[in-house]
């Protein structure tokens, strides 16, 4: 056997010196060009060309670095960008999820740099000039770890002409109207849906649902407050009106409810601001209001936003975070806000005239002192969501009973967020 | 190769029954083994590199908590084994992978068959409705997968289309959590039964026309025919299909993943997408490398079963 | 000598006619379902969400737009994934016939010490998942500097168990004699394997060539993880990279997966004897 084994090593020793002739590239980066900065995030949708304009300005005005962008699925990067950067192999720079809390498994991992180059001026990342809340959020143990790419609020989109043929005169103001609207605006027979909601592969909207009922998922110490009887009052209604009263079809993901509406087929759904160009070129009536005020008369919706954070492993960490620093600075952001109609995650853009003058970022904007994060901080949010939460609201929408349910997810999510309580 | 060389007889057993007729001097046999593994050298290497050590790294991670980039990586031991037996969606991937197995895999033989006697005969509608099965087999999952999910849209599908124009209402096939796991197996199904189907009918070439014959004469019907002489004469073909099928199936991700994402309520989750959940979105590699391990295991005993079931003794 | 049907005796009686009027309507209907998909997906590339929602019963578009292909067009840099995929498949197709068919010579017709372990240690590799050795694998190209590259992309996929496992069983089915005749005329074991195995084994070789081929054109996975540049992409990773979770037109998507089956129906429907009547010829035993 010995012998047999030695035969097999001499003949892949000898298969891997004949194709390693041909192996170059890699390796040696630096002679004395321009720095060369790879990205990678997962901007595929319509807001990409945003994106791309910033880097492409990025490198128009910067001549000694150069950056290219490299647009892959989310779920490629989160197959990927593990072993990539463990490796060394990766990116530079990159948006690890569209969910802020991935960055946290990072952090744990020491694969991303903690973000230095703070301050003011075009060459540092202003970190307070951006929303407190996103700060906040890729803070971990007193250090920031990423920037975010871009921040997202939810609004009400609905189809003027499915609300002029029911009757509805303007979007509604309060749950109640919401709630009502919804229910009148359903009509089975020409397969027309209410309000759409989805519950997975989305941004999620279900939160924002529970927070106008006055209910939440998680409390400041990460113990689920779902069973709780404002958890479950918050769920019931709208449970009921999917399960019951069929605003929505069940089970939706994020881009087959956006499907229904931009056929015509909703009247109502919650978005954000990548989906208005899509809508309009179908051709729907468009209308955009901000989310109606909750049972307490407040504004509440949802904040969306991606990391961007730096390759710990990165040979270029100054010209990185000079990168991060242009991405987030004010000219870029406004370019961004006015190409893609995203509201701006800069507080000093907050007030600006040409930014507001815009009906769709302003309707936006308008929303982001209410706007509140999805399990933000949460440990093991991105399990919490996936075995706790969207299951839950799979169960409740198909009829199962929410008492039952609710308890059942706590106990996984607090299990899971090592709450004590 | 001309199928009908006259000393082949006896079907997958005869080569080796020949082989091992003896008489033949083999005075240099002692060292005649050292060309063989010079042949097979390539391939060996390029499977133990890429597949093989692989595997055994993965096993090795099942027995931490292992986490990619982690800088400990604490033993557990069986520990992620143990904490698999108690955890439901293990078991409940474990029962749709056995059940989308048990059934595609018992339809597809039997329908392939059906399909190979049926279009035996060579004629031109024959080839046209061969190819015309064979084509799905062509297609990537991914865009099977694709076109089956809005197929069978109760919004846009042409599966409710037509059912509502004849007057049925419109099924949520893959939102309903007792009818997803059916429609993947159906999806499968359709598109592993041209390739079955083919290789059932090389098998069926292959048996020589005096069987039938000689059956015929014996005053055997159409089902003795292919109970006594069909069946038992492409058992090696059969039990090729067999084991290809099952392994595939075992396996399945693509499909599911794109059709259902191993939703409504992990109600189409197999072992691979729940490896692919635990390992990539939940990052927990040791765990998900756990759940692989079985799965491992769990094909190489079925392989082994459907071996002695087949008697597969060319083996020698 | 394959089965005539016509030389066995049949009995043409009424019930037997009934039986083979059934057959031909269940086969019609098979028929039915395996191509409807496909030309509905055609049909959806080239109707407007509108439409879709609206004639969800029709297989015709009422109004034609090419704003699917257009999209797809204007985004990717179409020919250079084309050259890829064709590279990628091509060459490992190539490779992988070389190395599967020595390898299965060596399994199906020399007698060695470990013969069976050998054989065994191949087929237990088609039983490993690919998620599984993902990370592995990852960390192996990355050491081998590998990534991003073509070698890196063809080499890990240059042979097949299943390939071995389906040449093996076709050589085991050519008659030993045809060995001792060429041993005979003092040929060695590499000279039979070409002059005489080979040139028998045709149909198997196509049949492995092709399904190597189909697999590793559609591979999605594998290209994905393996490559990181757009310009190393091949085409059903490009067309995944553009199809993102934002896009919501059923016709981009469907418009993708048109595209990307095309070059293989076209090569199927130019090449059917191969791909159908080579697959029913291997003499599979």
């Amino acid at each position: 056997m010995k012998k047999s084994l030695a035969a097999v090593a001499a003949g892949s020793a000898a298969l891997l010196l004949a194709l390693t002739g041909c192996s170059g590239g890699s390796g040696s980066p630096s002679s004395s060009g321009p720095v060369e900065l790879t990205v990678w995030t997962g901007f595929t949708g319509g807001d990409r060309p945003g994106y791309a304009k910033i880097v492409k300005d990025f490198n128009a005005s910067h001549k000694n670095i150069q950056v290219s962008m490299s647009v892959q699925p989310w779920d490629t990067i989160t197959q990927k960008l593990p072993s990539a950067w463990l490796t060394g192999s990766g990116p530079d720079i990159a948006a690890p999820s569209s969910d802020p809390n991935a960055i946290a498994q990072y952090v744990k991992t020491n694969s991303v740099l903690p973000i230095t180059a703070t301050g003011s001026g075009d060459s540092r990342i202003n970190v307070d000039k951006i929303a407190p809340a996103l700060i906040k959020e890729y803070t971990y143990g007193g250090k920031l770890y990423a920037v975010p790419a871009n921040y997202a609020t939810l609004s009400l989109y609905y189809n003027k002409k499915l609300f002029a043929a029911a009757g509805i005169s303007s979007p509604p103001k309060t749950v109640a109207d919401f709630q009502a609207d919804a229910k009148k605006l359903t009509d089975p027979a020409k397969k027309q849906y209410g309000l759409v909601l989805a519950d997975n592969q989305t941004i999620q909207m279900w939160p924002i649902l529970q927070w106008l009922q006055g209910g939440d998922i998680v409390d400041s110490k990460s113990c689920s407050v779902l069973q709780t009887s404002q958890g479950q009052a918050s769920l019931k209604p709208w449970a009921d009106l999917v399960a019951k009263d069929k605003i929505s079809p069940v089970g939706l993901t994020g881009a087959e409810a956006d499907s229904l509406f931009s056929a015509g087929k909703a009247a109502m759904e919650l978005n954000g601001p990548w989906a208005a160009p899509g809508y309009k070129s179908a051709g729907i009536d468009l209308g955009l209001a901000p989310v109606p005020t909750g049972t307490d008369g407040k504004s509440v919706t949802l904040g969306s936003t991606a990391p961007l954070a730096i390759s710990s492993k990165t040979k270029y960490p100054q010209q990185a975070q000079e990168f991060l620093a242009y991405w987030t600075s004010k000219t870029a952001q406004k370019q961004f806000s006015l190409q893609t109609g995203f509201p701006t995650l800069r507080t000093d853009l907050a007030d600006d005239p040409d930014l507001k003058a815009n009906e769709i970022i302003s309707t936006f904007t308008e929303q982001v002192p209410d706007a509140r994060l999805y399990l933000p901080q949460v440990p093991q949010a991105t399990q919490v969501d996936a075995n706790g939460y969207v299951p839950l609201i799979g169960k409740i929408t198909r009829g199962q009973d929410v008492a039952a349910q609710t308890s059942a997810a706590g106990r996984t999510i607090d299990a899971l967020t090592g709450c004590s309580s | 190769m001309t199928v009908g060389t006259p000393v082949r007889v006896e079907g997958g057993a005869a080569p080796s029954a020949t082989r091992a007729a003896p008489a033949r001097p083999r005075p240099r046999r002692r060292i005649r083994w050292q060309p063989a593994w010079l042949f097979m050298a390539p391939s060996l290497a390029i499977l133990g590199v890429f597949v093989i050590y692989p595997i055994i790294v993965s096993f090795w991670y099942s027995l931490h908590d292992w986490t990619i980039g982690a800088a400990v990586q604490p033993f557990v031991g069986l520990g992620n084994y143990v904490a698999l037996t108690k955890d439901p969606q293990f078991w409940n991937a474990l029962v749709n992978t056995l059940e989308l197995t048990v059934v595609s895999v018992g339809v597809l033989i039997v329908l392939g068959l059906a399909l190979a006697i049926g279009l035996l005969r060579d004629s031109v509608v024959t080839k046209v409705v061969r190819s015309a099965f064979f084509f799905p087999t062509i297609v990537s999952l991914t865009s099977i997968g694709l076109v089956w999910r809005f197929l069978l849209d109760p919004q846009l599908g042409l599966v409710a289309g037509v059912s509502q124009a004849l007057g049925s209402p419109a099924v949520d096939w893959l939102q309903s959590t007792s009818l997803a796991l059916p429609a993947v197996i159906f999806v499968d199904i359709w598109k592993n039964l041209g390739f079955v189907m083919i290789i059932l009918l090389g098998g069926l070439k292959g048996v020589p026309a005096e069987r039938f014959e000689a059956g015929r004469l014996d005053g055997a019907g159409d089902w003795q025919l292919v109970r006594y002489i069909t069946l038992p004469s492409i058992r090696p073909t059969l039990l090729f299909a067999t084991l290809i099928l099952t392994i595939q199936s075992l396996q399945l991700f693509d499909l599911v993943y794109v059709m259902t994402g191993g939703g409504p309520l992990f109600a189409t989750d197999t072992l691979v997408t729940e490896v692919f959940r635990e390992g990539f979105v939940n990052y927990r590699t040791g765990y998900a490398s756990a759940i692989s391990w079985v799965l491992f295991a769990l094909i190489m005993l079925i392989s082994l079963i459907q071996l002695r079931i087949f008697r597969y003794d060319d083996v020698d | 000598m394959s089965i005539d049907a016509s030389r066995l005796p049949r009995r043409s009686t009424a019930p037997a006619r009934a039986g083979a009027t059934v057959k031909w309507v269940v086969i019609g209907v098979g028929v039915l379902v395996a191509v409807v998909p496909f030309l509905w997906m055609l049909s959806v590339s080239f109707r407007t969400e509108r439409d879709l929602f609206q004639n969800p019963a029709s297989l015709i578009p009422q109004t034609w737009s090419l704003h699917g292909y257009l999209g797809v067009w204007e985004q990717l840099p179409f020919l250079r994934l084309v050259l890829n995929t064709v590279i990628f498949a091509g060459v490992t197709t190539l490779l992988t016939l070389v190395l599967d068919s020595l390898c299965a010579y060596a399994l199906a017709r020399m007698r060695f010490r470990g013969r069976n372990i050998a054989f065994i240690i191949v087929i237990a590799t088609l039983m490993v998942p690919f998620q599984v050795t993902l990370i592995p694998v990852f960390i192996e190209l990355y050491h081998l500097g590998w990534l991003n590259t073509y070698q890196g992309l063809i080499i890990p996929r240059a042979t097949s168990a299943f390939g071995i496992f389906l040449l093996r069983q076709s050589f085991m089915s050519i008659p030993i004699e045809l060995d001792e005749a060429a041993r005979i005329d003092g040929a060695g074991h590499f000279r039979i394997y070409r002059q005489v195995i080979l040139p028998l084994s045709k149909p198997a070789l196509a049949t492995v060539a092709l399904l190597n081929f189909m697999a590793l054109w559609n591979d999605l996975l594998w290209p994905l993880i393996v490559t990181s540049t757009p310009e190393m992409r091949t085409l059903p990773a490009g067309l995944t990279l553009f199809g993102g979770a934002h896009v919501t037109d059923h016709a981009v998507l469907l418009a993708g997966a048109t595209i990307s089956l095309l070059p293989l129906a076209i090569a199927f429907f130019l090449a059917q004897r191969f791909f159908v009547a080579g697959v029913a010829t291997t003499g599979l035993k």
